[in-house]
């Protein structure tokens, strides 16, 4: 019982993190980003390079993943997004494409075979028969950090409330005088930051291989889905449902099945209710 | 050839806003009524309710007596109700012969597929219409803004209305284009069509339309015949803004 | 209908070289046009749908897999004689996708997107625990009968039913029915605003995409006597079946096969230089710089060239 609650949690921390980049894209600018996985697997990737084959120090290792996650969203941004000016399909089949290619340059450069990443935090505590690995209990804390600064960030700063006019209405917020051009490229950069670091976690979580990206990308969707567009507080109580259910799911089920309930909510909630359970457009 | 539109106690809210507040007027048929009423009015809104679009969210609408609230946009428009919009947006890869006929199709899969277009009618309505047979072939985008509204005003006629619903016909057009669309109202009036007209073009609205309706933030302020209304305190007011 | 006799004159043409070709060409060569055949159909599949109304599917491997998996535990599990086997399947695949994206063609654009790529993750993840006795769970299944023996066999059948199938939807998308989805995809509320039922318009769509589909995928995997989830529920396979229809030319029939073959001849040429998966990155890149210049593809960049017609960027 008290297993699964931790592993819950652990897990839940992990995928709100997964999820928030997500998030911030789908509200501020309003396109279906699905090459956001790659950030995740492009994340993965380069803390390996930089922390495990040059030996850099791990935090240097995150903070590059960080780096190479934000120029890559800021790329993305102004060489994909900008040019197809708001056409939704275009842009969702653009990044799908995108998302292929850095995935099979990975292999180009990596080699197709998966990659053991070293625990971040090297050690394992046992509470009640749970194995708690630190750098999953860092990953966790790191990302309820990450999430509250985020809200913080986003209802107290000028560019966090810049974001939001945004996101409610991008014509309203021109007009009153907010560069949503900024207001983009910031959340671009911020989102593929978020996400790369994320990869770093969940690749230390799971395993580094290029294929990575496709499940995280899922969870990411059925978060925001499920907890409505855009809505901080909702990623982060829904990340706890699909993060216990796949728990629960493995402990008391079958551990192969983990995955299909998070399915299932993406279609049940999509096709039921699909402005998300927990509802409106805001921040 | 003419329908009766009722229009009962409409109310419809975008979330905290309600843009239209209790609406009720009746258009008898043949007759052909202005809607009138500032930016924001609710003009549009009342379209969209009574074509289906945008669900009303209490009040009732009749067509011929038969209410029609229940009734999908298509279904609505097989009673004999069409409408144009306020921004031409026409399928944007088609010629503007396909665009009628898309206007012009039965709804029936097995027809659309075994059936060719009707080519005499496609030329029929856009000539109806002004536009010549040398545009037939052209693209949305090598149009005018008049030739758009004619395209617009083609493509709701092809549904064979009793009742036609014309949002802002006049927006954008020249002197000569006005001229062209309004004789070509004014005909469809002496074949029996009912019209709802909304326009800020007065000066062109007016020869069209015997009776109007002013509406404001959503309500009904005057009705009646369009000389009346217009003479109304409260309407003028409403325009210049002090109501 | 607008049918010129130069058009019956250009599929004759393009029919007669299509099975005049085994003359000319190796057994190798032959093997690669038979994917491409396939990869051409399942185009057409998603063009049908997505290439022309606008609902994008990412989960089309779900669809393909119905129809796949169908006849394989058929055949395979009770021993069904493949004429019946794939009929059923092509049923199922139509049913079967109706009942679970019904539903779904209510919601708009980027859910619609979403809903299928959920989906084909749904069933990859159910394929390999539900009845692994029947699926043959994460290993799938072998030793399938096939249809054909021989390269050039292999290729007259997948040939002839990417051919039967082409020619139809190019038939059915020439007549009013082709106009009218296309209208959807450009301005949906337009096109009920002109009294068409979109959703009838929308499950018709998808019922052509699904029959291709179950057809091109039952017989897919009696052509390969095998079949294995994860080649089959691959967003790899997505994305291939997408590319395929997009670099050709979405909304055309000619469009989807031109784009399978460049497609599985590129990825055949590249394997003496790059042999595993980073093939994809010359593919994918090739195929993102096509589609960011041109959307409509290299249909539409040839027409484009030729006529220098306005058709919109
Ligand atoms: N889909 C919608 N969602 C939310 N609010 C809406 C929507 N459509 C209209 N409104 C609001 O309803 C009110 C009435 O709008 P409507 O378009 O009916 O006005 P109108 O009289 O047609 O004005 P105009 O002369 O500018 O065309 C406005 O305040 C508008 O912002
Ligand atoms: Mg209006």
């Amino acid at each position: 019982m008290l297993q699964v609650l931790i592993q819950g949690l652990l897990l839940s921390g992990l995928y709100a993190l997964i999820a928030v980049g997500f998030t911030l894209i789908f509200s501020v600018g309003r396109v279906l980003n699905l090459a956001y996985g790659a950030y995740l697997l492009i994340g993965g990737y380069a803390y390996f390079y930089f922390a495990q084959t040059l030996g850099m120090p791990k935090f240097a290792g995150v903070l590059m993943a960080g780096i190479f996650g934000c120029v890559l969203g800021l790329l993305k941004f102004q060489l994909i997004v900008k040019p197809l000016k708001g056409n939704h399909v275009a842009i969702e089949i653009s990044t799908l494409i995108l998302a292929v290619f850095l995935q099979s340059t990975v292999i180009f450069v990596f080699g197709d075979s998966s990659k053991i990443l070293l625990p971040i935090i090297p050690g394992v505590e046992r509470v009640a028969g749970a194995a708690i690995p630190f750098s999953n209990l860092f990953a966790a804390i790191a990302s309820w950090i990450i999430l509250l600064s985020l809200w913080w960030f986003v209802r107290s700063t000028h560019m966090g409330r810049a974001m939001q006019a945004v996101s409610m209405d991008a014509k309203g917020a021109a007009i009153s005088g907010v560069d949503a051009n900024r207001v983009n490229m910031f959340t671009w950069g911020l989102s593929g930051a978020l996400g790369a670091i994320a990869g770093v976690f969940f690749a230390s979580y799971t395993q580094l291989y290029p294929g990575m990206w496709v499940a995280p990308l899922i969870i990411a969707v059925a978060v925001v889905i499920v907890g409505g567009i855009g809505s901080i507080i909702g990623t982060l109580i829904v990340a706890h449902i699909v993060g216990f259910l796949e728990i629960l799911t493995s402990a008391y089920i079958a551990p192969e099945l983990r995955g299909v309930f998070t399915m299932l909510l993406i279609i049940v909630i999509l096709v039921w209710r699909p402005s998300g359970l927990f509802g409106r457009e805001e921040l | 050839m003419s329908a009766k539109l009722e229009i009962r106690n409409l109310v419809k809210k975008f979330g905290g806003l309600t843009a239209t507040n209790d609406v009720s007027f009746t258009i008898e048929p043949g007759q052909s009524v202005g809607l009138i009423g500032p930016n924001g009015a609710g003009k549009t809104t009342i379209f969209s309710q009574i074509m289906g679009e945008h669900p009303q969210t209490k009040g009732e609408i009749l067509i011929d007596g038969k209410e029609i609230s229940h009734l999908a946009t298509p279904q609505r428009i097989h009673a004999g109700v069409s409408r144009t919009y306020q921004v031409p947006r026409p399928f944007s890869e088609m010629s503007v012969a396909e665009n009628i006929r898309v206007g012009l199709m039965p709804d029936s899969i097995w027809d659309m597929i075994t059936r060719g277009p009707n080519r005499e009618r496609e030329v029929e309505i856009a000539s109806a219409i002004g536009l010549g047979e040398d545009q037939l072939e052209r693209l949305p985008s090598e149009l005018s803004m008049g030739d758009l509204r004619k395209l617009e005003m083609a493509r709701t006629l092809a549904t064979s209305p009793r009742l036609m619903l014309l949002d802002e016909v006049f927006a954008g057009l020249t002197v000569n284009e006005i001229a062209v669309i309004s004789d070509l109202v004014q005909s469809m009036r002496d074949d029996g069509m009912t019209f709802l007209i909304v326009s800020h073009d007065l000066k062109a609205l007016e020869p069209l339309v015997d009776h109007a309706i002013a509406i404001n933030h959503g309500e009904v302020i005057a009705q009646g015949q369009y000389q009346d209304v217009m003479g109304s305190d409260i309407v003028r007011a409403s325009y210049l803004g002090t109501a | 209908m607008n049918l010129r006799w130069h058009h019956f004159a250009l599929w004759a043409l393009f029919i007669v070289g299509m099975f005049a070709l085994p003359q000319f060409v190796s057994n190798g060569t032959l093997r690669t046009m038979i994917f491409a055949n396939f990869l051409a159909i399942f185009a057409i599949s998603w063009d049908t749908l997505s290439g022309r109304t606008g609902y994008i599917s990412f989960g089309h491997p779900f669809l393909i897999g119905i129809g796949a998996y169908t006849t394989a535990i058929l055949t395979h599990r009770f021993d069904f004689p493949v004429e019946i086997s794939i009929p059923i399947a092509v049923i199922a695949t139509m049913v079967g996708g109706l009942i679970v994206l019904l539903p779904a063609l209510r919601i708009k654009g980027s859910y619609f997107a979403l809903v299928t790529l959920a989906m084909m993750e749904l069933v990859y993840q159910l394929v390999q625990v539900v009845r692994p006795d029947l699926t043959g769970g994460t290993r799938g299944m072998s030793g399938l009968p096939t249809l054909t023996r021989g390269a050039a066999n292999g290729y007259y059948m997948s040939v002839s039913l990417m051919l039967a199938i082409a020619l139809s939807m190019w038939l059915i998308m020439k007549t009013r029915l082709g106009t009218a989805l296309s209208a959807i995809g450009m301005n949906e509320e337009a096109v009920s605003g002109s009294g068409l039922s979109v959703t009838k318009l929308k499950m018709t769509a998808f019922l052509m995409s699904a029959f291709i589909a179950g057809l091109g995928g039952a017989v897919y995997i009696h052509y390969l006597g095998s079949i294995a989830p994860r080649a089959l529920f691959d967003i790899n396979f997505v994305f291939t079946i997408i590319v395929a229809a997009l670099i050709g030319g979405a909304g055309t029939t000619i469009g989807p096969i031109a784009g399978a073959f460049f497609l599985t001849f590129l990825l055949e040429y590249l394997r003496p230089w790059l042999p595993g998966a980073e093939r994809y990155m010359v593919y994918s890149g090739l195929a993102l710089l096509i589609y960011m210049y041109q959307p409509k593809g290299m249909w539409a960049l040839m027409t484009q060239a030729t006529f220098k017609s306005k058709i919109r960027p």
